[in-house]
């Protein structure tokens, strides 16, 4: 896995691109460095604009992305040191996993293409499928060998867009595993998700993106904390609404309760505490509840938040 | 550059794959060989016939569509279908990778068009003053596979419907306005490969009316290739792959 210069394996600076008055990204500036990090934002934050940026695909119309200290764009021989799993089902459905791979195998001219390929394969799981065409395959077997294909050459840096969309959760387990092993070989790994979950089992750093722009970068956890902090709401359905009501406001990391019938709105800044304390409420003044659930933990929420911070 | 000759085989494997290539060469041979078998007992003039044959519907025809045909997919069907990133995130020079489409396109056109025109001409000449036409009209459809093929390549990164604007350029430009407009040959791919086939034909005696001499067809023909070819490397390098 050779890489062609020490420094940061990507650097955005200044980037932006838009079409016609249409902003996709604008002004991004950031720096990745070796382990995973996840890209997370809502769908239409701008996500997969940057990582084609990164990779070359699309142009800057204003600013400039480099890999390894040299600009993409007119230097298709940085393709050597990367390995990219694009959005979408971008195969060629006539192909078995095996020719597919081994294309990309001698599309980088590697010495013993199928070699190459059979490794690539072993790493994903994909041997017992190696011989099927592409266009039998699962949503989560078409997206490992997307990434055997991506990693045939032994890359320094491998970009994946959305790779878990469609995938059931064991598949995604098998993925997270994957991409955890392919990261512990020394791959810097820069990987998209609108899902917080996803990142947080994948990824230690983030860049949160939030229309077209980077509401926050660093540590997955230092992120969280801040997305933690925002009030949620919390609906409750119990046998008898108003008597748990003042119980519930009397909590110290509830901000407002309001009664409609059996239901109960809370806006609350620690579902957890919130969770722990209800039951006991109930318990004490003899209250069934029918129903706990929240309402407003979209990630898009959680984001606005954040942009709303800065 | 490794990987360019990867290119072309895939992608003329991609070209011909199935029963494509069963389907152009039957639709292509069929409306050649037919009139060559049914002249061939009539007692025409064998090589008038065959002249003919290649004048009224090969170079009007069955070249610019085969040749538009292979040459706007070979690299603009990968475009419109997205599987070309498999392509552009390679180390692979913008040059290398767009010349290995279009000498797939070019190849898939001469292997179609090629068979079929020799045995039309087999069956219709019977080897009547044959080795220079035969040889006239394989030069000829070659130039204009050439031409077609670099501007088929640059269409198709340039308009969705790419072989559309191709079409129309070959029957309504080519077709018409060449007709009336008599000049206007010097930017006709056609004109191009009528003045080679005139040129070889010249030789041997036969008569084929061409309004652009040797020289200047074989010229035209090569600049407007090299021209195309440039501004589809300079294209492929400046677009974005959405």
């Amino acid at each position: 896995m050779s890489q062609p210069s020490t420094g940061p394996v990507v650097e955005l600076r200044h980037f932006s691109k838009w079409y016609g008055d249409v902003v996709a990204v604008a002004d991004l500036s950031f720096e990745l460095g070796p382990g995973v990090t996840g890209l997370l934002g809502p769908n239409g934050a701008g996500k997969t604009t940057t990582l084609k940026a990164i990779t070359g695909l699309l142009h800057p119309s204003q600013g400039e992305a480099l890999l390894f200290g040299r600009a993409i764009s007119g230097d298709p021989m940085l393709y050597r040191a990367i390995g990219v799993v694009p959005d979408g089902d971008r195969l060629y459905p006539r192909l078995t996993v095996h020719s597919y791979v081994r294309l990309h195998a001698e599309l980088h001219g590697l010495p013993k293409p199928g070699l190459a390929a059979d490794r690539a394969i072993a790493e994903v799981g994909m041997e017992a499928l190696a011989g099927r065409r592409l266009k039998g395959l699962s949503k989560g077997e078409r997206q490992r060998t997307k990434v055997a294909g991506a990693i045939v050459h032994q890359p320094s840096l491998l970009v994946l867009d959305e790779p878990m969309t469609g995938m059931d959760p064991g598949q995604r387990a098998r993925f997270i595993e994957l991409i955890r092993l392919i990261a512990d070989a020394g791959v810097t790994v820069l990987v998209s998700s609108h899902i917080l979950g996803e990142v947080e089992r994948l990824a230690s750093q983030i860049l949160v993106l939030v229309g077209g722009r980077l509401a926050a970068s660093g540590d997955f956890h230092a992120i969280r904390d801040l997305m933690d902090d925002q009030p949620r709401t919390v609906v409750v359905r119990a046998g008898n609404a108003r008597a748990l009501a003042p119980g519930l406001i009397a909590l110290p990391t509830t901000v407002a309760v309001e009664v409609d019938g059996d239901a109960i709105q809370a806006r609350t800044r620690s579902v957890e505490a919130f969770a722990t304390e209800l039951p006991r409420l109930a318990r004490a003044q003899g209250i069934t509840l029918r129903e706990i659930r929240t309402t407003d933990e979209s990630l898009e929420q959680v984001f606005r938040y954040l942009v709303g911070r800065r | 550059m490794k990987g360019a000759p990867v290119v072309f085989r895939f992608s003329l494997g991609q070209l011909l794959a199935g029963r494509r290539l069963l389907v152009t060469g039957l639709l292509t041979t069929f409306p050649l060989v037919v009139p060559a078998l049914l002249a061939a007992g009539s007692g025409r003039d064998p090589a008038g016939f065959t002249l003919d044959l290649f004048r009224a519907l090969v170079l009007p025809v069955l070249l610019p569509v085969v040749a538009l045909t292979f040459s706007t997919t070979t690299l603009g069907a990968e475009v419109r279908d997205g599987t070309v990133v498999n392509l552009m995130l390679k180390p692979i020079p913008r040059p290398g990778l767009l010349a290995a489409k279009y000498l797939a396109g070019v190849l898939a056109t001469l292997v179609v068009l090629l068979p079929a025109l020799a045995a039309a001409h087999l069956l219709a000449a019977r080897g009547l003053g044959s080795t220079t036409l035969l040889a006239g009209m394989l030069a000829a459809t070659t130039v204009g596979t050439l031409t077609y093929c670099a501007l088929g390549v640059l269409l198709s990164l340039l308009f969705a419907r790419a072989l559309l604007v191709g079409l129309a350029y070959a029957l309504l430009w080519e077709g018409a306005l060449v007709s009336v407009a008599p000049s206007a040959s010097s930017m006709s791919v056609r004109g191009y490969a009528e003045g080679v086939l005139a040129s070889i034909l010249t030789r041997s005696g036969l008569d084929f009316p061409a309004r652009l001499g040797p020289l200047s067809a074989t010229l035209l023909a090569l600049v407007v290739t090299l021209l195309a070819l440039v501004l589809a490397v300079r294209r492929l390098e400046r677009m974005d792959f959405r």
